[in-house]
Parts: C-alpha cells; sequence; structure tokens
C-alpha cells in the first residue's frame, strides 16, 4: 500500500466539500490510499463533476448495496481512483427505500453506463436521466421487479420459466441491414450477441447484448459461501486469469481486516500473476493470429506456452485454477527445487517469444491487417476509462502494478509500455513488451524472494462494517475487488469488476466506419473474457437445473481428478 | 473416325478421373506440409478422401427449396472437371476441339459463379457477404488469368491451349510468358480460395460465407470441387506457362509434369500459412497491381521479347 501525500488529500476534500455544497455526511479515511465520502444523493453528480473535471479522477465502478438491515436505505458507491495520487475515492449515498432514485452520472462520465444499468438491475435503484433503459446483467426471461441482490432474494431462488422472450434490440438506422455476430459467433469463445448495421462492408452502427454467462458469484460470496471458500469461487471468475481473481479478493478482505500478508507470500503471488500474464499475453497473441487467418502464429505461441502451463501444474498441481491464495496469504509454498526448471523454461520461453516478436514485428501482410484498425483514441479511453493494454496502446499510462503496488511491485517494479497510436497494431506491441518484461519480473523475484512463513496467523475474526478496496493488473487491465465486511464469517457486499468490463464499452467507438473484416480483430484486441465480465451459478443444460458446488464437492472433484493423474 | 471418339472420350475420362481422384491427396499432402509450418503432426494425407466419404454420408439439409438451388453443388463440381476435360494435364487437351482459351477462361469461371449464386440463394447475410465478395475477387483475379493466356496465344498466333504449349516447347523461355506465368500463380492464390485471399469464406469473419449453409453431400461437393480446380489450373500453369523440360519421352515428361504441379502447389501451402487474410480492399488493390504487371507482359510479347 503506498502512502498518497496530504496535499492531493487536502484537494480532494476540498474539491468534495465545496461540490457537494453541505450535503457532505461523512468524510473518513479507512486506510492510508483510501478516502470515503457519505453524501446526500442529490449532490452526488455535483461531486463526481468535480472529481472528473478538476481531478482527473478515473471512474472505476459503482457497487449498489443493499444496506437495510443495517442502516435501513439502499447505499450506492461510486469508486474512483486518481491514479498518479496512488489514491482511491469512494462516494457513496444512501438511498430510500421509498424514494428508488438517484441522479445518473452517464453523461458526466461515458464510464458508469454499465456500472449504472447494473446497479438498476441488481438492487432496483434507478439511476435517472441514464440514455439507456435496457436490461443489461438480468436474463430476458427475468421477472420484472425482482432484483437479485437484494439481502431478502434468496441466492437459490429460481424463476418461472417464461416463453418467446427476446432481448430489446435497437433497429438499424434506415438504409442499413442487420449482420448478427453471435450469440455464438466462431471466433468468440464465449457468448456474446454483437448485432452489427451494416451498408455493404461497412459498420455504421451497433448494439449488444451479453451477460449471457452470468453466474451470480457476488451473490453466493455474501449468502452462501465463508470468507475462505470464496478464493476458490473467485479463481473460477476466469478460465485464464483465475489467480488474478483470488489474489485480489484476498488482498481486499486483507485490507479491510487489518491483516498483512507475509513478504514471502507477496513474491510468490508476484510470481504467479506474472506466470499468469506471459501464458495469458501468448494465448491472446494465438487468438489474434487466428482471427486473421494466420494460423501459424496460433500454433506456434501456444506450443510456446505449454511450458509455463506444465510449470504451474508442477507449482501447484493444476494448470489453471491454482488453490493456492487464502486470507493472509498462501495455503501452498512455492518449493526450492523448482528455482533451476523455472528459470531454464524461461530462458526457452524468452528465446522463442523473441523469435515470434521478430517475425510479425517485420511483416507487412499483419500491418495491414493491424495498422489503423480499431483505433481507440486518447480521448475516448480516457471517457470510458479503458484499462489495461488497451488505455495503454491509445497513450493513457495506467498500470495497477504502478499506480496502486500490491504483493511485491513495490519492490520488483515493472516497466510501464505505452503507445499513442490506439490501433490494433499499438495493442500488439503492448503486449509484446509487457510480455518480454514480465518474463525479467519472474526472475528479479526468484533471485530476491525472501524465507519465512507463507501466511499469517490469523487470531481474531474479521471487523463487519470495514471497506477493502484492491486491484491486480491482469493481462487484460486492471481487476477490481471491493469488500465490505460482514458478521457471520462472510462478506456482507462482494463486488467484483474484470478488466474486460470497461474495456468492452469502447467496443462502438472502435468499430464505427470500419469494415465487417475488422470487427473480429478489433474486438480480439481488446482480448475480451466475458465470463469474468458475467459471472453466474453452474446450469445442468439437460435438466435446467441450477446447481451451486459446494467448497466439499469442488475439493472431492479436484481430488478425483488428481488421483485419476490429470491430463498429463 | 470412330477411333479418334473413342480415343477422346477415353482420355477425357482419364483426365476427368485423375482430377476427381488425385486432388484430394494434392489438398492431403498441402494439408500435411502446412501442419509441419505449425509444428504440427497434422492428418494423414488421406483425410480428405474420409472427409469426402463421411460428408457424402451426411443428410442432405438445404436451407432453400428450388431445384436450382438443389443442383448448384453438383453442377460446380461438374464445370470444374469440365475444365479438367479442357486443358492438357500431361497429354494433349482431350476436348481441345470442341473450345480454345476464351472458353477455357469461362468455364474456370464457371464454379465461382456458381458458388457465388448459391450463396445469394441460400438467403443468409454471411452467404450473401461472402457471395459478394467473391464476386469482386472474380472480377478482379479473371482478368489475370485472360492476359496471362493472351500473352500465350499472342506468341503462339492460335487459341488452343494445345498450340500455346508446343510454341512454348519449340521456342523456350521469354521474358514476357515468364512474367504472364508469374501472374498466373499470384492469381492461382485466389482462385484455389487460399490465404491471404480466402476472403469470401473468412470463417473466422463471415463463418465460411458462400458456403455458410452447405452441409453433408453438398459441401462435399462444394470442397471437391474447389480441389479440383487447384489441381487442374495448376496444371494449366505449368503445361502453358513453364513445360520445359521436353524430352519428348512421354513417361519422364509425365513425371516432370507431376512434379512440377507439386512444386506449385507446394508454393501455394505454403504462402497460405505465413500469411494473415487481407480484407477485401487490400486484395482488390493487389490484384489491381498484378493486372497492371501482367500488361507489361503483353507489351513485351508486342514488341517480340
Amino acid at each position: 500500500m503506498s502512502t498518497p501525500d496530504q496535499v492531493t488529500v487536502t484537494r480532494v476534500k476540498e474539491t468534495v466539500a465545496a461540490r457537494s455544497d453541505g450535503a457532505l455526511l461523512s468524510a473518513t479515511v479507512p486506510h492510508a490510499d483510501t478516502l470515503q465520502f457519505t453524501i446526500e444523493k442529490t449532490a452526488m453528480r455535483a461531486v463526481v463533476e468535480g472529481l472528473v473535471n478538476e481531478l482527473q479522477a478515473r471512474f472505476m465502478i459503482s457497487v449498489g448495496t443493499d444496506k437495510r438491515p443495517l442502516t435501513g436505505d439502499f447505499a450506492i458507491v461510486h469508486l474512483f481512483s486518481l491514479d498518479p495520487e496512488h489514491l482511491y475515492v469512494l462516494l457513496e449515498s444512501p438511498v430510500s427505500e421509498k424514494d428508488l432514485r438517484i441522479e445518473s452520472i452517464t453523461e458526466v462520465i461515458a464510464g458508469a453506463n454499465w456500472a449504472e444499468r447494473e446497479f438498476r438491475d441488481a438492487i432496483g435503484v434507478h439511476p435517472e436521466g441514464h440514455p439507456d433503459p435496457r436490461r443489461l446483467l438480468l436474463a430476458d426471461d427475468w421477472p420484472e421487479g425482482v432484483y437479485p441482490l437484494r439481502r431478502d432474494f434468496p441466492y437459490n431462488y429460481r424463476p418461472p420459466r417464461a416463453e418467446n422472450v427476446r432481448p430489446q434490440m435497437r433497429e438499424p438506422p434506415p438504409g442499413a441491414s442487420v449482420l448478427p455476430m453471435g450469440p455464438f459467433f466462431p471466433v468468440l469463445e464465449e457468448p456474446a450477441y454483437w448485432r452489427l448495421f451494416v451498408e455493404g462492408e461497412m459498420i455504421v452502427g451497433c448494439d449488444t447484448r451479453l451477460f449471457y454467462n452470468h453466474r451470480g458469484i457476488e451473490k453466493l460470496g455474501d449468502s452462501a459461501l465463508t470468507y475462505n471458500e470464496i478464493p476458490f469461487l473467485a479463481e473460477r471468475i476466469c478460465g485464464i486469469c483465475g489467480f488474478i481473481h483470488s489474489t485480489c479478493y484476498c488482498q481486499a478482505v486483507e485490507k479491510a481486516a487489518g491483516i498483512e500478508a507475509p513478504r514471502r507470500a507477496r513474491y510468490i503471488r508476484t510470481i504467479m500473476l506474472e506466470l499468469e500474464r506471459i501464458h495469458s499475453h501468448l494465448l491472446w497473441l494465438g487468438i489474434a493470429g487466428h482471427i486473421i487467418g494466420f494460423e501459424t502464429v496460433l500454433m506456434q505461441t501456444w506450443r510456446i506456452r505449454e511450458p509455463v502451463m506444465w510449470l504451474c501444474e508442477e507449482i501447484s498441481g493444476n494448470r489453471k485454477a491454482y488453490g493456492m491464495n487464502t486470507i493472509g496469504g498462501l495455503r501452498r509454498d512455492l518449493p526450492d527445487q523448482i528455482k533451476p526448471k523455472l528459470l531454464e523454461t524461461l530462458a526457452k520461453v524468452e528465446r522463442e517469444a523473441t523469435t515470434v516478436r521478430n517475425a510479425i514485428i517485420g511483416d507487412t501482410t499483419l500491418h495491414a491487417r493491424t495498422r489503423g484498425v480499431g483505433v481507440l483514441t486518447n480521448e475516448w479511453a480516457k471517457k470510458i476509462c479503458v484499462v489495461g493494454p488497451p488505455a495503454r496502446a491509445s497513450g493513457v499510462a495506467i498500470d495497477a502494478r504502478i499506480d496502486h503496488p500490491y504483493a511485491a511491485y513495490d519492490e520488483i517494479r515493472p516497466q510501464i509500455a505505452t503507445q499513442e497510436a490506439g490501433d490494433t497494431w499499438a495493442r500488439v506491441l503492448v503486449r509484446v513488451a509487457e510480455l518480454l518484461d514480465s518474463i525479467r519480473l519472474v526472475r528479479e523475484a526468484l533471485a530476491a524472494i525472501p524465507g519465512g512463513p507463507i501466511c499469517a496467523e490469523i487470531k481474531e475474526e474479521i471487523p463487519p462494517g470495514r471497506v477493502g478496496v484492491s486491484v491486480v493488473e491482469a493481462p487484460r487491465g486492471e481487476a477490481l475487488h471491493f469488500v465490505q465486511t460482514g458478521g457471520d464469517n462472510r462478506p456482507y457486499r462482494w463486488r467484483v469488476r474484470a478488466p474486460t468490463y470497461p474495456n468492452l464499452q469502447a467496443m462502438p467507438a472502435m468499430v464505427a466506419n470500419a469494415n465487417i473484416a475488422d470487427v473480429p480483430i478489433t474486438l480480439g484486441s481488446l482480448d475480451p473474457c466475458f465470463s469474468c465480465t458475467e459471472r453466474l451459478e453452474t446450469l445442468d443444460k439437460r435438466t435446467g437445473e441450477v446447481r451451486v458446488y459446494s467448497h466439499a464437492e469442488i475439493l472431492e472433484i479436484s481430488r478425483r481428478r488428481a488421483r485419476s493423474g490429470g491430463a498429463r | 473416325m470412330t477411333v479418334w471418339l473413342i480415343k477422346s472420350l477415353l482420355l477425357c475420362l482419364l483426365n476427368v478421373a485423375a482430377a476427381l481422384f488425385l486432388s484430394p491427396l494434392c489438398e492431403g499432402i498441402m494439408r500435411k506440409l502446412r501442419a509441419a509450418i505449425h509444428s504440427r503432426i497434422g492428418p494423414p494425407i488421406w483425410q480428405p478422401y474420409w472427409d469426402l466419404l463421411k460428408l457424402l454420408g451426411k443428410e442432405d439439409l438445404r436451407s432453400t427449396g428450388g431445384i436450382v438451388y438443389a443442383s448448384l453443388p453438383a453442377f460446380t463440381l461438374g464445370s470444374a472437371l469440365l475444365l479438367a476435360a479442357l486443358i492438357p494435364m500431361g497429354t494433349a487437351a482431350p476436348l481441345a476441339f470442341a473450345g480454345d482459351m476464351i472458353v477455357v477462361i469461362y468455364v474456370a469461371a464457371m464454379s465461382g459463379v456458381l458458388l457465388m449464386l448459391s450463396g445469394f440463394a441460400s438467403a443468409s447475410p454471411y452467404a450473401s457477404i461472402g457471395s459478394s465478395r467473391e464476386m469482386m475477387m472474380l472480377l478482379s483475379v479473371e482478368p489475370i488469368l485472360a492476359i496471362a493466356l493472351s500473352v500465350g496465344a499472342f506468341k503462339a498466333k492460335t487459341l488452343a491451349v494445345g498450340g500455346m504449349v508446343n510454341w512454348q516447347v519449340q521456342n523456350g523461355p521469354c521474358i514476357s510468358m515468364a512474367i504472364a506465368g508469374v501472374a498466373f500463380f499470384l492469381a492461382l492464390q485466389a482462385v484455389a480460395g487460399k490465404l491471404p485471399f480466402d476472403i469470401a469464406e473468412a470463417d473466422q469473419e463471415i463463418m465460411g460465407g458462400p458456403l455458410v449453409e452447405q452441409s453433408g453431400p453438398r459441401l462435399a461437393l462444394f470442397r471437391w470441387a474447389m480441389w479440383v480446380k487447384q489441381l487442374v489450373l495448376a496444371f494449366l500453369l505449368v503445361e502453358v506457362f513453364f513445360p520445359w523440360p521436353h524430352l519428348g519421352s512421354y513417361l519422364i515428361d509425365l513425371i516432370a509434369t507431376i512434379v512440377k504441379v507439386l512444386i506449385v502447389l507446394v508454393l501455394v501451402a505454403v504462402i497460405d500459412a505465413v500469411n494473415p487474410r487481407l480484407r477485401i480492399d487490400q486484395a482488390l488493390g493487389y490484384y489491381m497491381r498484378v493486372a497492371f504487371s501482367s500488361l507489361a507482359a503483353l507489351a513485351f510479347a508486342v514488341i517480340g521479347k
């Protein structure tokens, strides 16, 4: 946790006080890098304007919480980050049950669009003046007036089956025809529905319906699981960056509870996070090649990637879903005897990845397909609050590892990779640079790793009513977990925001006036992860039955798999 | 008269059978090569035969009714086989008496046109985009084939394909025919529907384009037609533009021709494996430049080079 300077803190406090015009209810400092303000909902929009316009705060996410059992009201929290100042700002407003409305801030900051639609769907607080009245998160056959994240809503509720429902989609502009991409489409590994409005080969607009993968993970976290069970679920938010989500969740709880993870655990987390970045970026490079028909890139990068997966399996027992994180540190140490093998594999990956980089950097056909394609301007990147490689490729120099250092990134300093062009080629360059930098980071972390315990001893119960905000720089961008602690050994509210959530919102701006042929690679260049963004329960297609795996069942399944010898 | 007719018919059958039954093998070799570039083991080289058998044994599903739509796959394969009978494949062209270079160009375009029609008829937005791409590619590639063959016609002072081959054999290499041959080869990449020019099918963008609604036996016939076409045009390229060494021994010449055809197909497969797909406007620009370059070949032919 890095401490922001007092001048900034004072400036933020002054701005909020001036803009709220007497409607400021309380101002607290839960952590050195977090400022929390409670203001009347009538002043919210003005305060947000002040933060965004005067302090260049970056909008992160909104959290809607049903606090009726605690205070009698609902609460809406807008989270902001002042990146260069290493500061989080939380703006909270109580919303009374009698008047379930709050002024929308989407007009002030375009990136708040989905976040506001999401709390409207989840707890039923209406963002007034929001430009899009349609559902975001809930299925189209979900009954009206049922809000899944309210406390009185049981996690195992099953809505009645509805027939003949269709997503509400916009009509194409006159003269344009519709080209559907999805819900199932060859280059999208997961369901997503894009309706492209085309004139000939030219895109004149688009509309989307997402959240087909919503698994209700947040609801499970605050009603069915306990603090130390959630990391296993968090790890399954994403099939690629699972460790990122479990680390981010654990850090949020540790921060809220004031637990300090030991240095060794922080170093091992850093190593695993960077290993995930290495294999994720190689995976992405292959998929990007596949999207534009360059199968050789796909086959070669995935071949290079495979030894990294074997390493992860050797360290944790699994290629993915390592199950290593727990509140306060780790459940599994990094064995010393793996070090030489790790270094050897890294050297091989570095050598081969450099070969691939040199091959693609001079490829003129590749330039033709990626230069000037899917341009995201610096202005739009800031408006939509894009994160990760897409932001850095558009000249927005943000990186959670540098702006809000966590794990061992205060000692192992990453090199930020930025580009100005904002096109697909720039995003390729950023990721390739990061891939090679990650190899350096793992090497440095291995050299500097201290001994000692891997998990902090936790003697007392985690006190209720605390908040913790944690970010982790995933390969796709900044992942964010917000935790408000609760009383019954589980969070009162656990909010996950995956990096694809803001990044996907930039898609319409990026494909406007593009050619149909450029849409898949533009979408692909965001490295979208729909499961991360969406999150729900597992659904058995044959019986239609919703099944929630318990801790014991998950354990049993993984043990069975381990006994059978695994895939390799 | 009767003897001549029977001989022609037999040669015809030989060409058609060779094109029909060897083209999947060539595709298999190309796949294997692609796999090697990918660091994969790849499917056995017989795999395209099993693919065809499997597809032919499946249910015939059609997205729309109508006799035209139903018969298009058969006509497409038929047109590709007709092309095989019109060109010399190691022997004289069996149907040379029935058509010259003009007919060859028309028949070569036929399978593309039929594929395009079936795309438009299948009433899918992906298919219609794919078909319009196919049409654009056809319009930009066909002139190159025509110009390249015209160079041969100009040099040999005959429109008969066989005549061009004989002229080439007798007169040896020259600049204009070499340029025309290269232009023909570049066009072959698009005609065979290989990367970077498989734009009309573009699986990742429009899910196979004109083929999106085709399955089972219909898909088998379309695929087969494309394989036949790529093999037959490779033969045409080799015979007209690179017929040497011509030693006069039939067997050796045949083996040399087959080796040359395989070299052409290997080059096509390598280009396919090391390139991403171009966008349609980029491909059109590319072939525009190739077409202008092939006009240079015509200019050389005029000044007698």
